[in-house]
C-alpha cells in the first residue's frame, strides 16, 4: 500500500466529506476504504456475550479463595507462628501458586526459619552455669559445688598434678576420668588447657621482660659509663680552620679522612681499664 | 463513575468490604467476560479466563493508584492473561474454525432465517480473518470495535499514543477486511473447481 493518505485522514479525525473526496481522487484509497467500512459494519452488528450467573458467583467468591499481595505478607507471618486458621492458610496457598513474588518472600522467611542450628561448644553449659547469678541464701555445699568452684578445683588439682611433675592427662586418666560426669570432664579439660596456655603465656611475659631488663641495664649502664669517661677524657675541641668549600674558588678536594661524620671524629683510644 | 469514585471504591475492595468488591464485580464483570470471549471465542475458556483475570485483579488492587480509568488498568492488569490466551488459541488453529455455537452467542436475533444465516456466515469469516492478522492489531480491533472502549482507555491500557491506537485500528479494520476478501475469492475458486470436477465425473 503506497497511498496512506486514508490512514492519516482517519487518525486526524477528517470528517466524512473528506475521505470521500480523497477516494475519488485514488483507486487504492478507495478499496482500502471501502474494505474498512466493511470490516466496521460487521462488527457493528454484534452484541456482547452476555456473562452467565455463575461465572458471576464465582467472582464474587474470589475474596474467599485467594488474599492480596499485601494481605499475604500478614499471613506469612502467622503461618511462620504457626497461628494461621486452615481457610486462611488455603487463600495464601491459592495465591502463593500464582504470585511468583509472594512465593520467592515466603520461601526466604521459611528457609530462614528452618536454617540447621549449630551444635553448642562442650565448655558452653559450664560457661553458662558458672555465669547463673548467685543466689544469696544458697547453702555451703551448694557454693562449694558450684560451678565456679567446680572449675578451681579443677584449676588446682592439675596445677598441683603439674607442680608434682606429673602429666595431668595420664593422672586424669589413671584417676578413672572417663568416668567423671560430662560436666566435670569439660571442666577439667577446660582448666587444664587454661592453666597450659596461662602458663605458656606468664613464661613468654617473663622472658620478654628479662630481656628488656638486661637491655635496658646493658644499654643505659654502657652509655652512662661511656659519657662519663667521655666527658673526663675528652680533649679540648679544636677550632677547625675555615676552609674553602670543595671543589670551588680554587680550593683543593677534601680528602677522604676529611669526610668523617659527626660520630667518628678521631679520638683516642680509650685505656684498657675504661674499655667495655 | 469518575476515577476518584473508583479509587475509593478499590480502597473499600482492599479493605475487605464484600459489598464493594460485589460493586466492582457487577460494573466489570460483563465487560472482561465479553472481552475475554472475543479472546478466546469459546464460552468455557472466556469463563476460566474472566475468572484468572479477576483473580489477578483482587490480587493487585494496591497497584491501582487512581491515575487513570478502573477499566484502562483491569486491561492493562489482564492484558498478558488475554495475550497468552490469544496465542494459545493461534497455535492450537482453532479460531479457524469457530463453531456455530460460538458465533450464533454474538448475533443479535432477526426473523429471517436467510439473513441470520448470511450473518453467521460472515460473523465467522470475521473471526478467522482476526486469528491472521498481527496481534497488535488484532487487540486493538476487539477492543475498540467489538467492546467499545474509548481511544483513551485503550491508549492509556496499552501505553500507546492515541494517534497510534487509531492508526492501528485503521489498519487493523483493513487488514481484516482483505482477509475476508480473500477467503470469499479463494471459496469462490474452490467452488468452481468442485463444479468442474463434479461436471468431469458426469461426463465421464
Amino acid at each position: 500500500m503506497s497511498c496512506r493518505e486514508m490512514e492519516r485522514l482517519f487518525v486526524a479525525g477528517a470528517s466524512p466529506a473528506d475521505h470521500e473526496a480523497h477516494r475519488r481522487t485514488c483507486a487504492e484509497c478507495a478499496l482500502l476504504g471501502r474494505e474498512a467500512d466493511e470490516s466496521l459494519a460487521l462488527t457493528d452488528g454484534l452484541r456482547a456475550p452476555s456473562w452467565p450467573p455463575t461465572l458471576r458467583q464465582a467472582l464474587l467468591e474470589i475474596p474467599r479463595q485467594t488474599v492480596s499481595c499485601e494481605g499475604a505478607d500478614a499471613l506469612v507471618a502467622s503461618a511462620l507462628e504457626g497461628e494461621i486458621v486452615p481457610a486462611d492458610e488455603r487463600r495464601l496457598q491459592s495465591h502463593l501458586s500464582r504470585c511468583a513474588g509472594c512465593t520467592a518472600a515466603a520461601g526466604a522467611l521459611y528457609a530462614m526459619r528452618d536454617l540447621a542450628a549449630p551444635e553448642p561448644p562442650p565448655w558452653l553449659s559450664t560457661r553458662l552455669s558458672a555465669a547463673r547469678p548467685r543466689s544469696e541464701k544458697r547453702s555451703f555445699f551448694r557454693k562449694a559445688l558450684s560451678g565456679k568452684m567446680v572449675i578451681a578445683y579443677a584449676y588446682a588439682a592439675a596445677l598441683v598434678v603439674m607442680l608434682l611433675g606429673l602429666n595431668p592427662t595420664a593422672v586424669a586418666r589413671k584417676a578413672g576420668f572417663a568416668s567423671l560426669g560430662v560436666s566435670t570432664r569439660s571442666a577439667v579439660t577446660v582448666a587444664q588447657s587454661s592453666i597450659g596456655d596461662r602458663l605458656g603465656a606468664m613464661q613468654e611475659k617473663s622472658l620478654r621482660a628479662l630481656a628488656a631488663w638486661r637491655g635496658r641495664v646493658g644499654g643505659y649502664g654502657r652509655a652512662a659509663v661511656m659519657n662519663a669517661i667521655g666527658i673526663v677524657w675528652k680533649p679540648e675541641p679544636k677550632k677547625t680552620p675555615n676552609r674553602p668549600r670543595l671543589g670551588k674558588e680554587g680550593g683543593a678536594a677534601a680528602s677522604s679522612e676529611e669526610f668523617q661524620l659527626a660520630g667518628g671524629r678521631n679520638r683516642e683510644p680509650l685505656p684498657a681499664r675504661f674499655r667495655v | 463513575m469518575s476515577t476518584i469514585d473508583e479509587k475509593e471504591l478499590v480502597a473499600r475492595c482492599r479493605e475487605g468490604n464484600d459489598d464493594a468488591w460485589r460493586e466492582l464485580v457487577d460494573r466489570f464483570g460483563q465487560k472482561v467476560y465479553a472481552i475475554a470471549y472475543h479472546f478466546t471465542m469459546k464460552r468455557e475458556d472466556a469463563e476460566e479466563l474472566s475468572q484468572e483475570i479477576f483473580l489477578k485483579l483482587f490480587e493487585n488492587l494496591h497497584r491501582y493508584d487512581g491515575g487513570f480509568p478502573l477499566v484502562a488498568w483491569i486491561l492493562s492488569v489482564s492484558r498478558n492473561l488475554c495475550i497468552d490466551r490469544y496465542r494459545r488459541k493461534k497455535r492450537e488453529k482453532s479460531f479457524r474454525f469457530v463453531s456455530d455455537d460460538a458465533v450464533t452467542v454474538l448475533l443479535k436475533s432477526e426473523d429471517d432465517p436467510a439473513s441470520m444465516a448470511l450473518k453467521k456466515e460472515r460473523t465467522r469469516l470475521l473471526f478467522s480473518a482476526l486469528a491472521e492478522v498481527p496481534e497488535d492489531l488484532a487487540e486493538i480491533l476487539i477492543l475498540r470495535d467489538l467492546n467499545g472502549l474509548a481511544y483513551d482507555e485503550i491508549g492509556k491500557a496499552l501505553e500507546l499514543p492515541e494517534g497510534t491506537v487509531k492508526s492501528r485500528l485503521f489498519r487493523a479494520r483493513a487488514e481484516v477486511a482483505k482477509k475476508i476478501r480473500e477467503r470469499h475469492e479463494n471459496r469462490g475458486t474452490a467452488g468452481a473447481f468442485a463444479t468442474l470436477a463434479v461436471a468431469a465425473a458426469g461426463l465421464v
